[in-house]
């Protein structure tokens, strides 16, 4: 280490010992001040590690938490970036907060934003990257997926050695020639048929021949085994496969994974592509299916299981939502419970919710007309939007409460038939209702999952 | 329910950004109000427009991408396109669609693509710039204000045959310069607006129903679905 870096190191974890101890705090300011003083502060702090970079759309913080979870089953030492610290200063102050290792080469698995994995691979050598997916997700920040893959693309670049692990069935990850070895996962439990993905999918077009992508099935969205009934490109050879689908739950989901059964505590497909990318990983890295299953069943805590809350007996489960193929995801999961429920649906749209509200029109909640739901609840800053939404979507008004205000929408929540109530809420509108919560006391203040 | 009209979604599995299908999803909504049955069927790559086979359009915006495969592949339907735009044939077209309805845009690259030049206006781009926010105009012979949201980074200029769908009350509108937005040509309806714009602005919605039903069934009494109220959803 040099001694410009050793002084900024210094300067860097001085300064998150001050913000830990006495103000609580402390995840990218001390990253800041090191980056000021040696901007290339990353190439001696993450020299000494074999580092895992994950990105994509939706998944990054579950599959990080996943993948670290597997890999402590084999490796004594691993390293990893607090959720939401996935930009260049979030990652600079995980490797200032890291202790030392006693014994070997130590891993990091680093969930990096896909505009920020060039600043990463600017000075470290991943030993490997995972791509999870790319969604269309809030255009008015993030722009098209082809941009958003040509950014992770220009990281990459820089790293033509590391193996990328990605998810086969998305047809982008498959789009471009690269120089890097590269390992697919999927889901092949399927017999072959024909099917073409419903037409309000994003990223259809045959890479090779632009005509429109046929599929010998489907997952969701525009991922699954895809084939160009044209020019004949097709899903790549998996690596990794998801060979049987069992039961699915909102709080659980049974699998297998090359033959061996596995079983996460949350629910949701997307959640399975979660544990398939970690799943991948560890065999990448010689952990055993064993271990792996040990890994999944053993830690709850890591699937960041969806928090209930109980507001004077009901069962309330607050879930983000913040682009369309979540969201139907997120219906789909909630599709799954056995027991009735009702609905609550919280719409804002201030920057990180993404101020364009249009996408909610790109979720598929004419599916809730096939679930008997007593009672929806639409409110938020931009109620109107929503309960246009979900009046369209044939919620009939005798089943549909307006109520724009938080503080009311807990009360109206209290009121309803149901003893289950899933609140769908974007990022500020999940702020504000977990505030409200905290100050009525039914939890604790904070961010929680 | 009593009438049915039959309606093409143009290449709705390619031109599909911004909730694009909230318009179809509107359309219906106020349809099944008037008593009306609406088929909406995917038009797309390689596949036949027959103008006479269709009462209603709609053409979404999409990605850079897929709007420059779709510039070449619409010109094997632009006979047929300009065909049912020139016998009254109701269309609403929304940002890249928009565009491909005139004569030329310009692409990300800066490459200039060819639309179908129904409609004539043509479009330019802006350097590093995009109109992204909230936008409200005012239509100057209905008296009607519509509320959307713009994102692009286009500037049209419209032809002398055509009205704005409005005037900019706030916002950037067609080209951030001349305070137009949108474009009427006899049943066509162009805009920018996303929201989407027919669920913000279910009077649209109302006009292009009224036009294809009055056309298809020229000697039906539809008074009663001109009088359909529309209540503000935004």
């Amino acid at each position: 280490m040099s001694l410009r870096s050793g002084f900024a190191t210094f300067a860097g974890r001085s300064s998150y010992w001050f913000l830990h101890t006495f103000l609580h705090g402390g995840s990218s300011l001390p990253g800041k001040i090191t980056l000021k003083l040696d901007p290339n502060i990353l190439k001696s702090l993450g020299a000494n590690y074999d580092v895992i970079v994950i990105t994509g759309t939706n998944g990054k913080t579950l599959t990080t938490a996943l993948t670290v979870s597997v890999l402590g089953q084999k490796y004594p030492s691993i390293l990893t970036n607090p959720t939401g610290s996935n930009m260049e200063q979030g990652i600079v102050t995980t490797f200032l907060n890291a202790k030392r290792p006693k014994t070997g080469r130590p891993i990091a698995v680093l969930e990096v934003d896909e505009a920020n994995v060039i600043k990463v691979t600017k000075y470290i050598q991943p030993k490997a990257f995972v791509f999870t997916n790319i969604f269309r997700d809030q255009m008015d920040r993030y722009g098209e997926i082809y941009t958003t893959y040509q950014k992770i693309l220009d990281g990459v670049a820089l790293a033509p050695n590391a193996t990328i692990i990605a998810n086969g069935d998305s047809p982008i990850f498959n789009s471009k020639e690269l120089p890097n070895p590269i390992q697919y996962y999927g889901f092949d439990d399927q017999p072959d048929g024909d099917f073409k993905a419903k037409p309000n999918t994003d990223g259809v077009l045959c890479p090779v021949c632009e005509h429109i992508l046929h599929y010998h099935s489907l997952t969701y969205s525009n991922q699954g085994k895809y084939f160009c009934p044209n020019c004949g490109f097709h899903r790549p050879e998996l690596t990794y496969r998801l060979t049987k689908l069992g039961e699915q739950t909102p709080t659980s989901s049974t699998f297998d994974l090359d033959g061996h059964s596995y079983t996460i505590g949350v629910g949701g497909t997307y959640n399975i592509y979660n544990a398939l990318a970690a799943y991948a990983v560890g065999r990448f890295l010689e952990v055993s299916p064993d271990q792996i299953s040990q890994a999944f069943t053993a830690n709850e805590r890591v699937f960041g299981r969806q928090e209930v809350i109980d507001v004077d007996g009901k069962q309330v489960t607050i879930i983000l939502v913040k682009n369309p193929v979540g969201l139907d995801q997120v219906l789909h999961m909630i599709g799954t419970d056995t027991h009735q429920f009702s609905l609550v649906g919280l719409l804002n749209a201030n920057y990180a919710d993404g101020i364009d509200t249009s996408w909610i029109w790109d979720g598929d909640f004419e599916q809730l007309a096939d679930l008997d739901i007593p009672t929806v609840i639409t409110g938020g800053e931009r109620y109107k939007d929503i309960t246009f939404r979900l009046k369209v979507a044939g919620i009939p008004d005798s089943r549909h409460i307006v109520e724009p205000d938080l503080e009311k929408v807990v009360e109206q929540i209290k009121q309803v038939p149901t003893e289950r109530v899933y609140v769908l809420a974007t990022y500020t509108a999940m702020l504000q209702m977990r505030k409200i919560l905290a100050a009525k006391g039914y939890i604790k203040e904070g961010l929680g999952v | 329910m009593t009438y049915e009209l039959n309606v093409a979604h143009l290449y709705g599995d390619l031109m599909n950004t911004y909730g694009d299908v909230g318009n179809i999803l509107a359309l219906n909504y106020y349809a099944k109000q008037m008593d009306v049955h609406l088929n909406v069927k995917v038009v797309s790559l390689e596949e036949d427009f027959h103008a006479d086979d269709y009462d209603l359009a709609f053409f979404g915006g999409g990605q850079d991408f897929e709007q420059t495969i779709v510039s070449q592949d619409i010109q094997t339907k632009k006979a047929e396109l300009t065909k049912f735009i020139e016998s009254g044939g109701p269309l609403l077209a929304i940002c890249g669609g928009f565009q491909l309805l005139g004569h030329y845009y310009i692409g990300a690259d800066g490459e200039k693509l060819p639309g179908i030049g129904a409609l004539d206006h043509y479009t330019l781009a802006q350097d590093h710039n995009r109109f992204i926010g909230n936008i409200v105009i005012k239509n100057q012979e209905t008296g009607e204000t519509y509320h959307g949201f713009e994102n692009h980074q286009g500037r049209t200029f419209l032809g002398t045959d055509e009205r704005p769908l409005g005037n900019v009350v706030s916002g950037k509108g067609n080209n951030g310069e001349d305070g137009t937005e949108g474009a009427i040509y006899k049943n066509v309806y162009c805009s920018y607006f996303h929201g989407p714009i027919l669920t913000r602005n279910g009077d649209i919605a109302k006009h292009l129903l009224v036009a294809a039903l009055k056309r298809k069934f020229p000697t039906a009494d539809f008074s009663q679905q001109e009088a359909l109220p529309i209540p503000a959803t935004f």
